[in-house]
């Protein structure tokens, strides 16, 4: 009889307790040897102070470690040698770097700089490689060292990351991602491979691995509004809608348009976080944080200085206007109850 | 569990390789063959420290072995650009759910197993100033360890801390007790490790208090008072006295542990070792515990030894012990079936003994079998005039005695040769045989010993059925009554009659025999002996 799949991706909503999730689950079962990982040090941090905030310390049968060094201690160190015929060779991560094009594949110098550190964009390259090259030993060695992988963020995967998450869905490791491709911001790395499946377009790589990996759909926020879930829903015809946990009012709810003009007396009045696309915009001296930085956080109110396109498209509501449609969910997404652009 | 060491470049190993067995091992070896430095090598992949300290605070050219440091400097001088040595010892653990963590190919055979790694390597980021260093290879006399750093990993190639050990270490050195405010470093390791980890808080704890009692008590607060007053004179600051509670003087080196009331540094040598081993054998840990023992015998009575290798025998179940020792005693009350021999091409282990050999040198634990185990070439004899008279042929043959030569003259003393063939043969040791006819064909005699003598470097020599049953009479007969008589100064009026005397005075004769000025004709089955 086959073995019921022990693989879930959960696609959740901003606002759906993604991380949550995940930590509950994994300090419910104290007896499974866990690993938790995502691709930010950012996201990597908030996981470890939410653990801290619930148990006081991480207990010991959870690690916690970015993708690139789990990748880099668990699955390259250790089987280096079948790649590059040597031990204690490869050392960390050339974040910066593009490999040389003409190497070839294989080879020391496709995967190492001269130091020996591995590209960013051959990593999970390099993971899967090695595990080929070693006959599964990497794959074997992942089964013994830990009983379930909780993959935070998922949507930051892209490239070789997906072909190594194949084959941590065929081990018996039980694995775990959580994520949601409407905030796809950021990238592991910017290689071609698997193009089709960055974005939204991730739920069609787990709607192809059906009976490998079960899908879950969470589209309700406990953080935003109704409102803010409509503007947001809109964004992503092809997903499903969302719905807002709570209707909570506070007099000054959904979504507002204000004139450069008025932006003084609004912060004065409702204290909004600022956001902003990036450093360069002029925010009119109000201290702002960038759209990919505010990831993961939760506020209040904000109040968004938008870039043309998105100007664009709240004059129009035509979505080809929009050509990143995940930085304005992520900047809508972080307010409970308003948001307001300037316009 | 240990499984397996290898080690490269370290002292005395240039290129070595151990199985360890599980439970006892015991390790014997001549002088220099590196016992010492296999206990250190193992407690190095354990901790990462030597004597207590960081391998990379001890660095120095002296741990590298001498031939492949010798190599490097030669080549250097020849005007070669060798890579500089390294020093690597792999340790091969069990595999388990625990170490699996620790498992990976890194490590010198590339097998996919568990295991810790030392790894004493050039640093490149010094690659600048190691070249301008050997531009002048006539000044480099020594491996340059400054520009050396020390790896810790595991076999999956990743950095290792003392936390992500699955086994701990006690390290028992009988033969330097080093005191360090009253309790060496391994003692106070050993005490700790009794300790779990609430006990550890709190008595960490306590010490604390204490100092904070030490501050209020109003004679030391009227002092610090008085210091206090000082200030703006000496210092800025304020001055005051307080016991230390930073790391550096924590509970662990203030406190001491004492026996019968008595600090550990004025208890003697032998209570200390007793105490070490017996705390460390005490253990009940759920971590995999090793336990490395440096010659137990050191220090010891042979009435406490006793009580010493009973306690050891009956506390190692569960867990490893590496013994090292020179005591015959110790390896046989231990069981000579798990010694590990060093120094020779390869390691040898006794592995299977007969099982009632193996309990015979258990009860009767007296015997030298480490002298079997160690020398070059061994000749059994029956009895002291036996003993004297091979001596004696030995000398007149090469004029030196055997032992100079690395020939063992062993005395069986009653026991028959066998048992202690049944350790020769595995070992493949050369064996002399001096045995009585007892009135047998020669050739009958050595039929007895056919199961050892098969594929073996083990001969037995017999005199000859017609020149007497024992030694006495053979003795008689290649010498002649003359010459004999004159010697003992005696008037025997028959061969028989002088044999009877010599068999009534075995052991003044044969010093009389040995201490003889002339060369005598002594019997060819000796001669044959010594010749092998």
């Amino acid at each position: 009889m086959p073995s019921p799949c022990n693989n879930r991706a959960i696609i959740a909503a901003a606002g759906a307790r993604k991380t949550e999730t995940i930590i509950e689950q994994a300090l419910s079962e104290p007896s499974k040897l866990t690993l938790i990982t995502t691709y930010t040090t950012e996201n990597l941090r908030q996981i470890q102070r939410r653990i801290q905030a619930r148990v006081g310390v991480v207990p010991s049968h959870i690690r916690i470690a970015g993708w690139f060094s789990f990748l880099l201690s668990e699955t390259i160190r250790p089987y280096q040698h079948s790649v590059f015929g040597e031990v204690g060779l490869v050392r960390g991560l050339n974040f910066d770097g593009e490999r040389n094009r003409f190497a070839r594949k294989g080879s020391r110098r496709y995967f190492l700089d001269g130091n020996n550190d591995v590209y960013r964009g051959g990593m999970a390259d390099l993971s899967c490689y090695t595990n080929n090259a070693s006959g599964g030993d990497v794959i074997d060695r992942l089964e013994a060292v830990f009983d379930c992988i909780y993959v935070d963020e998922v949507q930051d995967l892209v490239g070789y990351d997906l072909d190594f998450l194949d084959l941590l869905f065929g081990s018996k490791i039980a694995v775990v991602v959580v994520g949601d491709p409407r905030q796809y911001t950021l990238a592991t790395n910017q290689g071609s491979r698997n193009k089709k499946y960055r974005g939204a377009d991730f739920v069609n790589w787990i709607d192809e691995r059906v009976g490998r990996c079960e899908r879950e759909d969470r589209n309700t926020s406990a953080r935003c509004g109704q409102e803010i879930c409509d503007f947001a829903s809109a964004l992503f015809p092809g997903l499903p809608a969302i719905s807002a946990e709570s209707d909570v009012t506070t007099g000054h709810d959904g979504i507002h348009l204000i004139e450069p003009h008025q932006v003084h007396e609004y912060v004065e009045t409702y204290a909004p976080v600022v956001l902003r696309d990036s450093k360069r915009k002029d925010t009119l001296g109000h201290p702002a944080i960038n759209i990919g930085v505010s990831k993961g956080s939760t506020y209040d109110r904000v109040l968004i200085f938008p870039t043309t396109p998105m100007k664009q498209y709240l004059a129009s509501r035509e979505l080809p206007k929009l050509r990143a449609p995940e930085r304005l969910y992520v900047a809508v997404t972080r307010a409970r109850y308003s948001v307001a652009f300037v316009v | 569990m240990l499984k397996k060491i290898h080690i490269k470049n370290y002292r005395v190993f240039e290129d070595f390789t151990l199985d360890f067995s599980e439970g006892l091992n015991i390790i014997v070896g001549n002088n220099g063959a590196g016992k010492t430095t296999l206990l250190e090598a193992v407690h190095l992949a354990l901790t990462s420290r030597i004597r207590g300290r960081l391998l990379s605070n001890e660095l120095s050219p002296h741990l590298f072995n001498r031939a492949a440091a010798e190599a490097y400097l030669s080549s250097l001088a020849a005007g070669e650009r060798p890579a500089p040595p390294e020093i690597v010892i792999d340790l091969f653990l069990e595999s388990t759910v625990e170490t699996a963590v620790l498992k990976g190919t890194n490590n010198y055979a590339h097998e996919n197993e568990p295991g810790l790694r030392v790894r004493v390597s050039f640093w490149d980021e010094f690659a600048d100033e190691y070249e301008a260093f050997v531009a002048n290879p006539e000044d480099v006399r020594l491996v340059p360890t400054e520009y050396y750093r020390v790896d810790w990993l595991n076999f999956a190639g990743n950095p290792v801390t003392s936390r992500g050990v699955p086994a701990s270490a006690s390290m028992i050195d009988a033969g330097s007790i080093r005191l360090q405010s009253g309790a060496d470093h391994y003692l106070q390791q050993i005490i700790t490790d009794q300790l779990d980890s609430k006990e550890r808080v709190e008595i960490a704890r306590a010490y604390r208090s204490l100092r904070e009692q030490f501050s209020d008590n109003p004679a030391i607060g009227a002092i610090n008072e008085k210091l206090a007053e000082g200030q703006g004179e000496l210092t800025d600051g304020k001055l005051s006295l307080a016991i230390d509670v930073s790391p550096r003087s924590a509970w662990e080196t203030s406190l001491v542990p004492h026996l019968n009331d008595l600090p550990c540094q004025f208890v003697g040598s032998g209570g200390q070792n007793m105490l070490k081993v017996l705390l460390a054998l005490n253990r009940t840990a759920d971590a995999a515990q090793i336990v490395l023992i440096e010659e137990p015998e050191n220090h010891q009575s042979p009435a406490s030894l006793n009580v010493l290798v009973r306690k050891i025998a009956e506390r190692c179940e569960g867990k490893q012990l590496l013994v090292t020792t020179h005591s015959s005693y110790v390896l046989n009350k231990l069981g000579l079936d798990r010694l590990v021999l060093l120094g020779t091409a390869e390691d040898l282990r006794l592995g299977a003994l007969p099982p009632d050999t193996l309990d015979y040198f258990k009860k009767l634990s007296g015997y030298d079998t480490l002298r079997v185990v160690l020398a070059d070439r061994i000749i059994l004899v029956e009895g002291p005039s036996d003993e004297l008279i091979v001596q004696r042929a030995y000398i007149d043959a090469y004029g030196k005695l055997p032992l100079e030569a690395g020939v063992d003259v062993i005395n069986v003393r009653g026991l028959s040769a066998k048992r202690f063939l049944d350790i020769a043969k595995p070992l493949g040791k050369r064996v002399a045989v001096v045995t009585d006819n007892d009135g047998k064909e020669p050739a009958e005699v050595e039929a007895r010993f056919a199961a050892y003598t098969l594929d073996s470097k083990i001969t037995i020599h017999v005199g000859e059925k017609e020149d007497g049953s024992t030694l006495e009479p053979q003795l008689v007969t290649s010498c002649g009554r003359r010459r004999l008589n004159e010697l003992f100064g005696t008037d025997n009026q028959t061969d028989d009659e002088l044999a009877a005397y010599m068999a009534a005075n075995k052991t003044s004769c044969a010093l009389k025999v040995f201490e003889a000025s002339d060369k005598l004709p002594l019997p060819q089955y000796l001669i044959d002996a010594i010749a092998m």
